[in-house]
């Protein structure tokens, strides 16, 4: 581990089951990291289901509606209906697709912001990231990529990457529509090696990275030609859709290296790139690369010889033993005494995204005004979210956001001074200073609603204990707590608050006696989402 | 047509008698303000660190001419026409857009090092800008080269840091994240800003280390939101004292803009060290040129970016008085294979030219052309000649003056250093000690003329301060062989010392000189 982020050690390093005990911290910590922002009532259901129903409810994908036609410059669908299999305009299709790609990115922060009790949005960012492609110019195959990506959040692990191979976003995003057996281009079979399936070992001589060879990527190249795309941006065909062209693939003999086993690849048409993913798939060390990047996600950064050996060793085991399907290696992970282990609660420092919907979700702030003015809510939350690091549809790079891999700061990165000054203003801006107001119609952390879904929003002690609860991994001191009371009554007696609340009950609509109430909130929940412990979970 | 570096030497030289007078115009202002700070030398330099994210294609940035046979059976759906390119000496040339670096290559402000790499190149993206952040091969290596030089003056950091002593950022990483480069071994030395004139105030928070993983991100944390308010504040006010003068800037360059609150901070006084600019988009698999004219595309936008970018800046530099303080270095993780692919793109390659700037430059040009193949040798990159760390030692040895002992303990290799970035050093006045350069009378009040002695060749006649700050060039010229007689009025110099600094080609002479005020 970095000598600058150095710890106690976890006690338990086993992936067998927890048997501690479940209380309102334990559940919290579960829903915190599979979700962006559980409420309380969330995390009380949570305790009273019990540890195995939680992750049952987690661990289920629930269904989604595509995204629709809001904005104006859309030419063919009409408001409200959605374009993800519509044809394009014949001509000047830029405005429609500017359209869709507004409609797409809205709907992707919907998808976070009305998330239910579910892995579903946590593990499609995982995978985002782990395939990291931006959005194509063609915003059906965008579309078409993310719910492949949603198909498979907890499925197959292998076939994901199948279909990701010839999926015609991946295709534009790492070239492989212009590899042909003319002149191949080794931009995707190199990243099927290093990033999305088995993984880059050390190098150990020239082009030996221990899992794979710079020949292997070579091979990998040729056996990959002969995809393109057919139908983008086409005013007749509905979807775009991949291709494969015999004439245009390598029809060698491709033979791979030692380090995959010297394996011989014959032509094989369009079922190449699938024999060849077979090959990958059955090295002893498959498993690890991806296993290390859930642990990485979900648990802990800091991967040490014994969490190597004695749990990513072990997710591999499972992940390879169950035909790669990745929901039994959620379910272990998720119910391991190690993911409990004190040590590594609030060991993740919040994403932009994470922040932000922790704020949103976990106050009940979900705008509810029509189609185009929430659509414009969620897309200025996606261009903000981009400003502060976490443009979801443009990763930085093709190994997806530095702060998931990279040593030794991790997760530090997504909290530079500038951006934590990004995020601070954000904070502010949502409770206290207005919020978005688009059109007239305003949007920010909605405190009365979230004061409402509390147990006791007339008591300010208890206020401040369930906000820790809710915002932060770890008990907060009695100072920090006295900070946030004294904010929240204004430095008034703790009865005031209470009279004031009461008021504000008994006269429904009155803004005299809401306002306050609004405000105080507000001003509380300002600076808890400035506070350090808020930034982690 | 642009004058060349390699014509200029030979041109025939001007007479001294046409030299001017050439104090008149002086902007005595802010020199004044220079002269209360103090610094001296290497302390008082500035590294400037520009980032080709993703692997720039070095063989269409800097053709080699003497290999364009070749090129074109490597490349043929990427070959600049030979026509286009801006030719820098008999063998080399820049990509077309690239005029701005090619009038400072012409000037003795641009460098080039040749072939820049590292055995057994790793063709991992991620793998090798680690190694060229750590500054070593060992893949468990987590410091950046910056952040072992930074640890080894500065221990601790970042606890009881900033202080009296060093009360601005170590480094300044423009943009959202700190760079890898300056990773310490408790900290990252580099401090992200987006805008120096914004002002930081952020909510302290008082926390205790519990001694999980937890509890370190709570120190971390805590310690950011201190280090960002008074960074901030440090930053904030040399960008609010600092200047910009060059009109080169364009607003819609995003390098340039970066660039250009670099140039405004280290007028301000800001004593930062280090500054990192990062720009994306080197990844050139596809559509790296276009069908119809290989002179546009990707990689032509990145270059003209680049280049004008750099050539604002250096513009800027000397318009503020500070170019003997400033240099810059680019890196990428890697050059791109010879020979181009079918998408009009190039794969992952090997070495690759590294570009340096500023006026302390030693060598215009580092090393041999590479040579380029008759035939296609599948994947293919171009073989490394010079260790990308023995540029980094250079750079500390010329620019920051670290001692070499310290240099060899931040690498592990037997580092060789090579003459890049040291022109400014002092401590090469002759090699018998006897003052060549004589300033008459001295001390001198309203006048006074310098008098060397040179051979056909380029001179530069400079006025330095006593902390060798450029206040005012005297000559920047093709002399004729033989002695020259220099007039200059001093009559709006202030009384004190200076040091009067002659540049030329075949060495380097200095002296004081002592303004008195006239009688």
């Amino acid at each position: 581990m970095s000598p600058n982020q150095t710890a106690q050690t976890p006690s338990t390093f086993s992936l067998s089951p927890y048997t501690g005990p479940w209380t309102e911290a334990e559940a919290a910590h579960l829903l915190r990291r599979t979700m962006f922002g559980p409420t309380y009532q969330q995390i009380q259901t949570a305790v009273a289901n019990g540890m195995s129903a939680t992750l049952n409810t987690l661990l289920t994908i629930p269904t989604l509606s595509p995204p629709v036609t809001w904005d104006p410059d859309e030419a063919v669908v009409p408001q409200g209906q959605t374009w993800v299999n519509s044809v394009y305009p014949s001509n000047d299709t830029q405005p429609t697709e500017n359209a869709r790609l507004r409609s797409l990115a809205s709907w992707v922060i919907e998808r976070l912001n009305t998330e239910q009790v579910s892995i579903a949005e946590k593990m499609c960012l995982f995978w985002q990231n782990h395939f990291a492609c931006e959005a194509a110019f063609d915003s059906r195959a965008t579309y078409n990529y993310l719910m492949l990506i949603r198909q498979h959040a907890l499925g197959n692990f292998k076939q994901l990457v199948k279909d990701m191979t010839i999926d015609p976003t991946m295709l534009i995003f790492l070239d492989g529509y212009s590899n042909n057996v003319y002149s191949p281009n080794e931009n995707y079979s190199r990243e099927l090696l290093e990033l999305y399936s088995i993984g880059k070992g050390p190098q150990v001589s020239t082009g030996d990275y221990t899992s794979y060879t710079e020949g292997d990527v070579a091979a990998g190249a040729k056996i990959l030609t002969g995809w393109y795309i057919e139908g983008l941006r086409s005013d007749t065909v509905t979807t775009p859709y991949a291709v494969f062209e015999n004439t245009l693939h390598d029809q060698t003999t491709k033979t791979l290296s030692a380090r995959l086993g010297n394996a011989v690849v014959n032509a094989n048409g369009a079922q190449e790139y699938s024999d060849y993913i077979d090959i990958i798939f059955s090295q002893p060390d498959i498993a690890k690369h991806i296993c290390k990047k859930l642990y990485r996600y979900f648990v802990n950064f800091d991967i040490t010889p014994t969490v190597m050996t004695d749990i990513i060793d072990d997710m591999a085991q499972t992940l390879v033993s169950n035909n790669f399907n990745v929901l039994p290696v959620m379910q272990q992970l998720l119910s391991s005494a190690h993911f409990y282990d004190m040590a590594v609660r609030g060991s993740i420092i919040r994403s932009p995204l994470d922040m932000f919907f922790a704020m949103y979700n976990a106050t009940g702030s979900v705008p509810a005004y029509d189609m185009a003015t929430n659509g414009e809510i969620w897309l200025n939350i996606y261009w903000i979210a981009g400003a502060a690091g976490q443009d979801y549809l443009a990763p930085p790079n093709v190994g997806g956001w530095p702060a998931y891999y990279q040593a030794p700061s991790f997760s530090r990165l997504w909290v530079s001074s500038s951006n934590l000054k990004l995020r601070f203003d954000f904070a502010g801006w949502q409770t206290a200073w207005g919020g978005f107001n688009i059109n007239g119609n305003p949007f920010s952390v909605d405190t009365l609603n979230y004061l409402a879904n509390l147990p006791q929003p007339d008591d300010p002690v208890a206020i401040v204990e369930h906000s820790c609860v809710v915002f932060c991994p770890k008990p907060v001191s009695q100072m920090d707590k006295l900070v946030l009371k004294t904010i929240l009554c204004n430095g008034l007696p703790d009865f005031e608050w209470t009279i004031q609340y009461n008021d504000y009950v008994a006269n429904p609509g009155d803004e005299t006696y809401a306002d306050p109430v609004r405000r105080q909130v507000a001003l509380m929940l300002m600076r808890l989402f400035k506070f350090p412990q808020f930034q982690t979970f | 047509m642009t004058m060349k570096r390699s014509d200029f030497i030979r041109l025939v030289s001007v007479g001294s008698l046409a030299l001017p007078s050439v104090m008149k115009g002086m902007k005595v202002q802010p020199v004044a303000q220079q002269l209360f700070t103090t610094s001296v030398n290497a302390q008082d330099r500035v590294l400037v660190l520009i980032r080709l994210n993703g692997g720039n294609d070095g063989l269409n940035t800097l053709v080699p001419l003497d290999q364009y046979a070749n090129l074109t059976i490597q490349r043929p759906n990427l070959i600049l026409p030979q026509n286009s390119l801006l030719k820098i000496t008999d063998t080399l040339a820049f990509h077309p857009v690239m005029g701005g670096m090619e009038y400072l290559f012409d000037t003795g402000r641009v460098g080039i090092v040749q072939n820049v790499g590292y055995p057994e190149q790793n063709r991992s993206h991620f793998r090798s800008m680690d190694i060229w952040s750590t500054g070593m091969l060992d893949a468990g290596a987590t410091s950046g080269w910056m952040g072992r030089y930074f640890d080894a003056n500065w221990p601790g950091f970042p606890t009881a840091y900033p202080n009296a002593d060093q009360p601005d950022p170590f480094a300044i990483t423009m943009g959202y994240e700190v760079s890898s480069t300056c990773q310490g071994l408790m900290a990252n030395f580099s401090h992200a800003i987006t805008d120096p004139f914004e002002s930081y105030n952020l909510d302290p928070a008082g926390i205790v280390n519990d001694g999980t993983y937890y509890g370190s991100h709570m120190e971390f944390l805590a310690t950011l939101i201190d280090q960002t308010n008074a960074y901030g504040q440090q930053i904030y006010a040399a960008a609010n004292a600092g200047n910009s003068l060059s009109n080169l800037y364009d607003p819609n360059n995003e390098l340039a803009v970066q660039l250009r609150y670099i140039a405004q901070m280290i007028s301000g006084g800001l004593k930062t060290k280090v500054y990192i600019v990062n720009i994306n988009g080197f990844d050139t698999h596809d559509a790296q040129v276009l069908p119809t004219d290989a002179t546009t595309g990707d990689h032509a936008t990145l270059l003209k970016t680049l280049s004008d970018a750099i050539h604002a800046f250096m513009d800027d530099i000397r318009l503020l008085g500070l170019e003997d303080r400033v240099a810059g270095m680019t890196f990428s993780e890697f050059g791109r294979q010879i020979a181009s692919n079918y998408s009009h793109g190039t794969d992952h390659g090997d070495a690759a030219p590294l570009f340096l700037f500023g006026n302390c430059l030693h060598t215009p040009v580092f090393g041999a052309n590479p040579v380029v193949p008759d035939q296609i040798i599948d994947q293919a990159g171009l073989p490394m000649a010079v260790d990308f760390r023995d540029v980094y030692a250079s750079m500390l040895k010329d620019w920051f003056e670290v001692d070499v002992n310290q240099i060899q303990s931040f690498f592990e290799h037997q580092v060789t250093y090579y003459p890049l970035m040291g022109n400014c050093n002092r401590g090469t006045v002759n090699e018998n000690g006897n003052p060549v350069v004589l300033v008459y009378p001295n001390p001198c009040a309203e006048y006074a003329t310098i008098r060397f002695d040179c051979q056909s060749e380029w001179v530069r006649v400079e006025l330095l301060d006593l902390n060798a700050r450029l206040i005012q060039v005297l000559v920047d010229s093709n002399l004729a062989e033989g002695m020259h007689n220099v007039p200059v009025e001093l009559e709006r110099l202030a009384v004190g010392e200076y040091i009067i600094r002659v540049r030329k080609d075949s060495g380097e002479l200095t002296t004081k000189m002592m303004r008195v005020k006239a009688i």
